[in-house]
């Protein structure tokens, strides 16, 4: 994982999980954001809490350091 | 105020049920605002967020729950709203982080496992609000003991603070719903207001909150409550 996927707060490393939503079952996953936090649980409540602003009938979340690129930038 | 009840209950229970729900609204209106105060000040961003979707799930359930009321007789003015029967351990601000969560897990969670023992009550207004109630609770409870998790893996004093604001924090919240033998309860019992016993809802919050701490190695005793000679059954209070 890099740096860029963890940060430091109050001296405790935190993760990067990316959060993806949908509207309506024949809609795709959308990225609507990131939260940041050790916790898996912590980071679902997070999700929900900060991307509230839609009517989601979906979302997940993923750890950043597990996405893999098949083609760079 | 009092009006006419919209039930077929004997007097005793309608009256025992009153004071629940009006307590369980004020305390909630009260944990709301707790909640809310923490929204500016928390650990991490993530979790002022949290704390803030928290308050707002909180005051809107109380302000929800005061209605119930006119179907026990009892006309709620604007002004009784948010009124003084809660525990004495929200009237002020939450010291410090860990009593947040001591409240997150055990006022929430006592406050939730009677709106669960009434999602199946005979007061149809309440087992409506219940099945909402219990769907934000959900959520309440994943940050709640995922936060206990990680204080009690922190170790040391973190660990330790938080068993001393269960302790502290059950002292109240685990007399709220009144002693077992309460006969208010036991006649809203038998005319389907609320399924189960005072002393049955502290043991689920017990069995529940003993196996959380105990998975990390904590040990923790949540008692059931000795003496009473403090309890206010009007305000539904201990005073510590």
């Amino acid at each position: 994982m890099s740096t860029a996927d963890r940060r430091s707060v109050a001296g405790r490393t935190e993760s990067v999980w990316e959060v993806f939503a949908r509207k309506a079952y024949d809609e795709p996953l959308h990225h609507v954001g990131t939260v940041t936090e050790d916790d898996e649980d912590l980071a679902l409540v997070s999700a929900r809490s900060i991307y509230d602003e839609q009517p989601w009938i979906h979302m997940i979340i993923v750890p950043r350091s597990s996405i893999r690129e098949a083609i760079r930038p | 105020m009092s009006t006419p009840t919209q039930t077929d209950a004997p007097a005793e229970a309608t009256a025992a049920m009153a004071s629940l729900v009006a307590s369980l609204a004020d305390n909630k209106a009260a944990l709301g605002r707790r909640y809310a105060e923490w929204a500016i000040s928390a650990p991490t961003l993530e979790s002022a967020v949290a704390a803030a979707a928290m308050a707002q799930d909180e005051l809107g359930h109380a302000r929800s729950t005061y209605p119930v009321l006119k179907q026990l007789g009892v006309e709620t003015a604007e002004e009784d709203i948010g009124g003084g029967h809660r525990l004495a351990l929200l009237d002020d601000e939450l010291p410090d982080w860990t009593a947040f969560i001591a409240a997150n897990l055990l006022v929430d969670g006592v406050l939730t496992t009677f709106v669960a023992a009434c999602a199946g009550s005979s007061l149809t207004q309440l087992a409506q609000r219940a099945r909402k109630i219990l769907q934000e609770e959900g959520t309440h409870r994943v940050h709640a003991e995922a936060w206990a998790r990680r204080l009690c893996r922190a170790g040391g004093r973190e660990r330790d603070g938080l068993v001393a604001r269960l302790r502290e924090t059950w002292e109240e919240a685990g007399r709220w719903t009144g002693p077992d033998d309460d006969p208010g309860f036991r006649a809203a019992m038998a005319s389907g207001m609320v399924t189960q016993s005072p002393a049955q809802q502290r043991e689920l919050m017990r069995s529940w909150l003993v196996a959380l701490l105990g998975a990390e190695g904590v040990e923790i005793a949540l008692p059931e409550p000795p003496d009473w000679s403090r309890w206010d059954a009007g305000l539904r209070r201990w005073s510590p």
